[in-house]
């Protein structure tokens, strides 16, 4: 048999019709839906009389809009009342599509993309799809993971559980060697989106490898795939191995008993056979990567902490030229000023990629004993996450260092639920995108790692965590 | 959906890099019920073509009253890239616009795109940036899209062959819905379904609660 990689095996078992005009039919094991824009999907199906397939494998869950304060108050804790109504929207149209739901009230309640792997749903070669562009994430658990649109495509997986789809070509980038200290899956996943820049994977589906990925707890990993939409590509996957059976195992909606041990031998089937192939290949090595920030005004605008704003008189590629131009421009940034004069106005710790238990305690870990300089809020990714956090006495950590601590949601990422950052402030985020008006009009939004935004909001500028002496959580 | 064959209209030179799906519809308009007279037309590109005052930037080159009325943009690259709002297409839509061409754009917006029946064709840079110059020197001059033909039409006369997937060609210029067309295997599906579920039985479920 030929040597195949995961990515061929997951795609090549849910292949229902191969159309000879380049598209395939693929089976939707599980889809995730969050309020935004989904009421556009529902409308249709609603006009159209039809219904939900197999309502089952769809779970819908409020997150993008759903304020992080006065959650105790439920819907009239919503002071913004088209906000209000959009989380209105969903509690209507799953339950009228009879779609199990975690809504703003209920005790999992949390971003998508983190309570899938949390309650165990994201499981090794499943495909998986949900109407936001980090499904990926819930590739880290050896899943194929990606993302549809809120209306049609949505529509289409509600109606038929199914997907029509382009097979994408492959794409394995390796990381090597081991990660200096400080150095976060954040770093890594932004060094190469750097190199790769934002379309570079566009079209591929992403397996991630290495020692430096292998040697990833699964939030790294989660991390990582994360933010493969940010380098172009909608799939992000790490084979399954130990770490993601030992995370699965226990989980709520993971396989038990006689179930569990056929599953495992199903799962260790899968990753990417020795010579299997793929369309491409990258290598990086972990130990020069370093703590990054970004600079401009897409996720590829990146350096390392202890350098500067580039200039763009020195850039050749005249495309690059006028966007590092216009980057500048929007970030209010001098060419050549240390990244670590940069002054922020405000910090943020949440999202789907940096709000899982391990990003809390990283950045609490800078804060203890500490005091912010600049105001922020940390929302934790799920209320399962929160709960921990509070077990560990994380959240007193970031009240006495003086910043808010917030209840679960996709909130100041992209501002949907009203919590944005005022025009021209400068915010410290350890969200996913940089691009203009992305957390608000205006708003000048530089990513980084929990723990350098806890560094930031102490010395109230861009700063490096690895200066830092840091006490020992343990 | 509306079938695309043919289309010769005004095309506007976007010559900006990046701009992802949250400038083409900004967040605060992804709230919006979209219904007709009350569509995203407004919100297309909002940030870039109002000021802070809400005043047209004269700029601009969408509030250059020659490019009034254009049906196709030819944009730089990566439009459309980052988050996967699919209003970010009906925004396109609802401005006005049939086609889109560029020399990449974000996956995800690009399928969105195609299935609500706009065409967004890529072409290498060197044919975007000779496409540029020309609606630059000649401004509200017209450029046409043959479908089925697959060739984008220059106002100098230069043709420019693209690619595009035939399924979607096929559907685009039918103008049909990819829901009709699943249903036609309903039956394999469903074959598909209960094979799947006797090999993999742990597959999670959720209630509602």
């Amino acid at each position: 048999m030929t040597a195949r990689t995961l990515f061929e095996k997951i795609w090549t078992d849910h292949v229902i019709v191969v159309s000879p005009q380049g598209e395939e039919l693929l089976y939707v094991d599980f889809n995730l839906i969050n309020e935004g824009q989904s009421f556009l999907a529902f409308d249709q199906l609603r006009m159209e009389g039809r219904s939900s397939r197999r309502p089952q494998q769809h779970l819908a869950v409020t997150d993008h809009y759903l304020p992080t304060i006065n959650r105790d108050r439920g819907t009239a804790g919503m002071s913004n009342p088209e906000i209000r109504r959009v989380v209105e929207m969903l509690d209507e149209n799953a339950t009228e599509f009879k779609l199990p739901h975690i809504g703003w009230g209920h005790r999992d309640q949390g971003i998508a993309h983190v309570i899938a792997p949390e309650l165990g749903i994201a499981q090794p070669g499943m495909l998986i799809t949900c109407n936001d562009s980090h499904t990926a994430t819930n590739g880290a658990c050896g899943v194929l993971a990606m993302p549809i649109g809120g209306g049609n495509q949505l529509r289409h997986v509600v109606a038929t559980q199914t997907v029509w789809l382009k097979k994408p070509k492959t794409m394995r980038i390796t990381v090597g060697g081991v990660r200096p200290e400080a150095v976060t899956a954040k770093d890594v996943i932004l060094s190469i989106i750097r190199e790769i820049g934002v379309g570079g994977a566009t079209g591929y589906a992403i397996e991630y490898a290495g020692s430096a990925i292998r040697a990833m707890s699964m939030e790294s990993r989660l991390t990582i795939c994360n933010m493969s939409i940010e380098g172009g590509a909608r799939i992000g996957m790490v084979g399954p191995d130990d770490t993601t059976y030992q995370f699965l195992n226990g989980r709520r909606k993971a396989p038990k008993g006689a179930d569990w041990e056929r599953a495992l031998a199903y799962w260790k089937t899968l990753p990417t056979d020795a010579d299997a192939a793929f369309d491409r290949e990258l290598s990086f090595d972990a130990a020069h990567f370093a703590p990054m920030v970004t600079w401009g005004t897409s996720p590829e605008d990146c350096s390392p902490v202890d350098g500067v704003v580039p200039d763009p008189s020195s850039i050749g590629d005249g495309d690059r030229r006028r966007h590092v131009e216009r980057a500048l421009d929007y970030m209010k940034l001098k060419p050549a000023t240390p990244l670590q004069e940069v002054a922020i106005d405000r910090v943020f710790i949440g999202s789907c990629t940096n709000s899982r238990i391990e990003d809390l305690r990283a950045a609490a870990n800078v804060l203890k004993g500490r005091r912010v300089s600049v105001p922020g809020m940390v929302s934790p990714g799920s209320s399962a996450v929160k709960r921990q956090a509070e077990l560990e006495g994380l959240h007193r950590i970031f009240i006495d260092a003086g910043l808010e601590w917030r209840d679960s949601g996709c909130s100041m990422c992209n501002g949907s639920n009203g919590e944005l950052v005022a025009p021209g402030e400068r915010c410290a985020s350890t969200t996913n995108r940089n691009f203009e008006g992305r957390q608000g009009r205006g708003a000048l939004t530089h990513i980084m790692s929990p723990a350098m935004v806890a560094a930031a909001a102490v010395h109230g500028r861009l700063a490096d965590v690895r200066g830092m002496s840091l006490r020992d959580m343990s | 959906m509306q079938p695309f064959t043919i289309l010769t209209a005004i095309a506007a030179p976007l010559e900006i890099a990046k701009i992802d799906t949250g400038m083409i519809l900004p967040g605060r308009y992804m709230r919006r019920h979209r219904r007709p007279g009350h569509d995203y037309g407004e919100a297309f590109l909002y940030d870039l073509r109002f000021d802070e005052k809400a005043q047209p930037r004269p700029d601009f080159v969408l509030n250059h009253p020659a490019y009034r009325g254009a049906k196709i943009l030819v944009t730089d690259s990566d439009f459309g890239c980052g988050s996967s709002r699919e209003g970010a297409a009906f925004a396109v839509m609802d401005f006005g616009l049939q086609a889109l061409i560029g020399p990449s754009f974000g996956e995800i917006f690009q399928v969105n795109c195609i299935q609500n029946g706009i065409v967004a064709v890529t072409l290498p840079e060197a044919a975007i940036h000779d496409l540029w110059r020309q609606l630059k020197k000649q401004p509200g001059a017209a450029v046409t899209i043959d479908l089925p033909d697959q060739k984008v039409i220059a106002p100098d006369g230069t043709s420019h062959a693209f690619d595009i997937s035939p399924l979607r060609k096929d559907r685009l210029i039918r103008g049909i819905d990819d829901i009709d067309v699943t249903l036609e295997y309903r039956d394999v599906i469903e074959a598909f379904e209960a094979k799947r579920r006797a090999t993999v039985p742990w597959l999670p479920t959720a209630s509602r609660e």
